[in-house]
């Protein structure tokens, strides 16, 4: 029998300055039967829906006027008042040449989503999140997702045991 | 010396509570589910050709308020840049894939600068102008063998005119 996801067991907060943008990620994810979504138009207001009431995904824009979804998501991995340092957070952006996909993958994005995008692509991350979660790392100054997304078999030669 | 890193396994709490074997939707959603929520889009698609529509006038506007003054080149630029990204991002969204794209080289183009040249002003307001020409004549998709070449010319335009000041 296959896996399903229970939409209505999970809550989100949609950060984004447009509200029709924001608006129809709500839409979307009440059609997969969201019932607990939040919204905040900039950082200060994310971080206290997320101190009062918690969520369980966020999604972020990059591009929040002056401010960056980035700054979002390196509050929730490194701050000493991060409620919870694990949230999945994906960052569905217009903003998406390499530079900032990099920036993102740097400060612990879960899941990066370019837009234009499709209902499809959404719901790709959003299973990968919730159903395929990935481990986390913490090394020198990274706290986040483990950034390798694939493990790429290796048929050199064995050179850990003769090494050193 | 750079520490050893520390694996964390995944937690489970948020799976558990929502993944299981009876109720709610698949991991790989069925053709129809799609169609489904792809109406959703569909049916914001007239609240987001207003909202475009509404970024280009402002475009245009801030064009004609600021481009004789210099100084007030940076407030133009900003605004043309945001405004762009908006139109980039949601125009594929919602099927007009042509706005994504002249979107998305206006906003390459003025991506880092500080001052627009009389020359760099024209080719702004071309990509305007193409913008409501997309929309006022409700051209989805990525359009035709002219679409592809109006494409091409500003391509070419932003290459010639991108550095010079």
């Amino acid at each position: 029998m296959p896996e399903k996801i229970d939409f209505s067991k999970v809550s989100f907060l949609i950060v984004d300055t447009n509200p029709l943008s924001a608006q129809l990620v709500r839409d979307i994810l009440g059609m997969l039967d969201v019932t607990a979504v939040r919204t905040a138009n900039n950082i200060e207001r994310a971080q206290n829906v997320l101190r009062r009431d918690g969520v369980d995904v966020v999604i972020t824009e990059h591009a929040l006027g002056d401010e960056s979804g980035v700054d979002l998501i390196d509050w929730i991995r490194n701050a000493a008042d991060s409620p919870d340092r694990m949230t999945p957070v994906i960052m569905l952006t217009a903003n998406s040449a390499q530079t900032y996909v990099m920036t993102a993958r740097d400060k612990g994005v879960s899941e990066f989503l370019a837009k234009p995008f499709t209902v499809e692509g959404l719901y790709r991350r959003l299973v990968s999140v919730i159903a395929r979660p990935r481990a986390f790392v913490n090394i020198d100054d990274y706290f986040g997702p483990d950034r390798r997304r694939r493990q790429v078999p290796y048929d050199g030669p064995e050179r850990r045991s003769t090494d050193g | 010396m750079a520490k050893r890193a520390q694996i964390i396994p995944p937690r489970p709490d948020l799976k558990r509570k929502a993944v299981n074997f009876s109720k709610g939707f698949d991991l790989k959603l069925a053709p129809e589910v799609v169609e489904k929520l792809e109406k959703v889009v569909h049916k914001s698609q007239d609240k987001f050709t207003a909202d475009i529509a509404e970024r280009l006038t402002a475009m245009r506007r801030s064009i004609a308020q600021n481009a004789a003054d210099s100084s007030l080149h940076p407030y133009m630029i900003k605004a043309l840049s945001e405004a762009s990204r908006e139109i980039k991002g949601a125009g594929g969204t919602i099927g007009f894939d042509l706005l994504t794209y002249i979107g998305k080289s206006l906003n390459d183009f003025v991506e880092g600068m500080a001052e627009l040249s009389v020359r760099q002003l024209e080719v702004c307001t071309l990509h305007i102008d193409a913008m409501y020409v997309v929309l006022a004549n409700r051209i989805t998709g990525a359009g035709g063998e002219v679409e592809a070449e109006l494409l091409r010319a500003f391509d070419e335009a932003c290459a010639k005119f991108r550095d010079v000041s």
